[in-house]
């Protein structure tokens, strides 16, 4: 039975390595998920580096030469308006233009509110960090104008303020970073599945479509042998598929600038060990479920279309973890891709989860895997899968 | 060897196979006569064990294909209505993955696949990928496949379909020198002349059922009819689907 297994697996592995393209898409669809990160999170820090000068826009700027004062002070460098600003704001050219009104001396000596406007547009995400620093600067000088106001009438500025907030932010960089590189489980579950599609396709429907399947099963061996060598080539593809995925985000991870979003994730040598020991498990359903599916099919591309869309199934829990992340519960690891996103999410994050979580992920692959392989080779029984041809 | 006995096989509400039997004999041919649809490719796939008859047992030397497919499958070479090939590989890599499922390596397998090469003469294409093969050449292959574990009875269903003339011949010619060394043969055909040219004995299928069974001479002489083509159509009923 060994022997029968690893001669159906050599001449896979021979069969599909000649496949030149489907090799290269299968190498190259891994790559897709890293080079994404690496973009995004280029763009997203180039947003948001702190240590630029605040560039500020002033209209008015003669009538509250204090308040300028205060903001030069601060490290804002005060800029000439143009005359269009505002189309220039909704273009996303120009952040914030800060607007003095010619009266605003007036009701500052007088003691009254001086109103000062602040014209942004709230819709752009690269805008933001600006904004924050200008909003803060200008609260801390009516602070201050404030707390001198009452002290010059003998009044403790304590007693204006009832109640200070503190924030506490619970969110370690760490906790932080495992929620923006939730986008990693994805895509490593994606390349568990995209890795052996083309040899689950063409092991199954394409053997009935060529009309190869009825000469293979004629010869002296056990139905069970055939199905586990070719699940083994696809397995062993799918591997490949998520070590060139990891190796891609180790080599994005550590090149993107990360500490410039505040952000630090955990990649080291024994949190990839972690994710290896999570997806490749993986590796085993994904491969099964794809054989039986493709076993069903009567042509190459009738699998593929099933297949596909087998594909969207796991990546939902995926998406959702990435929006709203969830306490885990122990029993959820058992569920395939499922229990392997949350699983990954947590090492990224740094969190000692102990030996059982990978256990439980691990049965709960193996066992989803063993169940398709054994339907499989059922159906490699039935005339209808043996004869019918497209 | 190869015994048959009151085969039965239903798809369905249609009766494919109703009652078959007959023999065929180490060193003769046997030949399965009748028109498309007479039930000759399904009692052959339920002798090459990929289909459970309902009723009746077949047996290929004495073992009962029911009871012990995997014995059978490495008693039998078979040519099935199905040729696939993998695109991929070579006419040597399709014969030798044959051979190693039947348990053969090393170097009795690569004498035997040489051998076969040789009987096949298709030493030109041996190395060359499936890909872009014509009939007769992805026949060879597909006989290749068949016989590599040297097997004692061998089993063709309609082996000149779609073939040249030069193919054909091949074929043939293949067939007269397994008989020579003494397999069992057992080759359907809704063709005529295809059956008269090779087999020394001739089972007419028809709606299921076997028809008539004897010798070219012996169905003559029953049906009183001077050709062997009156002959078939006297038996069958019908010369639809018979002639080429």
């Amino acid at each position: 039975m060994r022997r029968l297994i690893a001669t159906v697996f050599r001449k896979e592995m021979k069969d599909h390595l000649r496949d030149r393209r489907s090799v290269l898409s299968a190498l190259a669809g891994p790559l897709i998920g890293p080079f994404i990160f690496m973009a995004m999170f280029t763009l997203m820090a180039s947003w948001f580096r702190e240590g630029k000068p605040l560039e500020v826009s002033v209209i008015g700027r003669e009538h509250a030469p204090s308040l300028m004062a205060f903001l030069q002070r601060h490290g804002a460098t005060l800029t000439e308006t143009p005359k269009d600003y505002e189309a220039l704001i909704e273009a996303g050219k120009l952040d914030a233009v800060l607007i003095i009104p010619p009266d605003y001396g007036k009701d500052f000596s007088a003691g009254h509110t001086a109103v000062v406007q602040l014209v942004v547009d709230n819709s752009r995400n690269q805008a933001r960090a600006t904004i924050r620093r200008l909003t803060s600067l200008l609260e801390g000088y009516s602070g201050q104008l404030a707390a001198q106001r009452l002290f010059a009438r003998g009044v403790s500025p304590e007693l204006a303020a009832a109640v200070r907030v503190d924030e506490v932010d619970l969110a370690t960089p760490e906790r932080m970073a495992a929620n923006v590189l939730n986008i990693i489980p994805i895509f490593l579950v994606f390349a568990a599945f995209m890795g052996g599609m083309n040899v689950a396709i063409d092991a199954m429907a394409g053997e009935r479509e060529r009309g190869s399947l009825e000469p293979l099963l004629l010869n002296p061996v056990p139905r069970g042998a055939v199905v586990v060598g070719k699940w083994l080539t696809t397995v062993v593809l799918a591997s490949v598929a998520i070590g060139v995925c990891l190796g891609a985000f180790l080599l994005a991870v550590h090149r993107v600038p990360l500490q410039d979003l505040g952000v630090k994730a955990r990649f080291d040598i024994a949190a990839v060990l972690g994710m290896l020991a999570t997806v490749v498990p993986l590796a085993f359903f994904a491969s099964a479920g794809q054989m039986l599916v493709s076993t069903y099919a009567r042509s190459f591309k009738e699998a593929q279309t099933y297949i596909q869309l087998l594909l969207l199934l796991p990546m939902l829990p995926g998406m959702l973890l990435a929006v709203s992340p969830i306490q885990s519960q122990l029993w959820m690891y058992v569920i395939p891709v499922f229990g392997q996103q949350l699983l990954i999410g947590e090492v990224m994050r740094g969190q000692a989860v102990g030996a059982m979580p990978f256990l439980l992920g691990a049965l709960g692959c193996a066992a989803a895997a063993a169940l398709c392989l054994m339907l499989t080779t059922r159906l490699l029984g039935e005339e209808r899968i043996i004869f019918g041809r497209a | 060897m190869i015994e048959v006995r009151n085969l039965h096989k239903r798809f369905g509400a249609v009766t494919a196979v109703e009652d078959v039997s007959f023999s065929a004999a180490d060193g003769v041919v046997t030949g399965l006569l009748g028109p498309n649809g007479a039930g000759k490719t399904t009692t052959l796939r339920m002798l090459y064990t990929l289909v459970k008859p309902d009723r009746g047992t077949a047996r290929i030397d004495g073992l009962d294909v029911a009871e012990h497919p995997l014995d059978v499958r490495r008693a039998i070479g078979v040519l099935p209505d199905a040729r696939g090939l993998y695109p991929r590989l070579t006419a040597r890599e399709h014969a030798r993955y044959a051979g190693e499922l039947h348990g053969l390596s090393g170097p009795s397998l690569d004498k035997r696949v040489d051998e076969l090469i040789e009987l096949l003469d298709m030493k030109d294409i041996a190395n060359r990928r499936a890909e872009g093969f014509s009939q007769g050449e992805r026949m060879k292959v597909a006989l290749a496949r068949a016989l590599v574990h040297g097997p004692r009875n061998v089993l063709l269903d309609e082996p000149t379909n779609g073939l040249d003339v030069m193919s054909t011949r091949a074929v043939r010619t293949l067939i007269r020198r397994l008989k020579e060394q003494g397999h069992c043969i057992l080759f359907s055909s809704h063709v005529m002349q295809e059956v008269a040219a090779l087999c020394d004995r001739i089972v007419v299928v028809a709606r299921g059922r076997v028809v008539a069974e004897g010798t070219p001479d012996e169905l003559r002489i029953r049906t009183g009819k001077e050709s062997l083509e009156e002959a078939f159509v006297a038996v069958i009923g019908t010369d639809q689907g018979l002639m080429q």
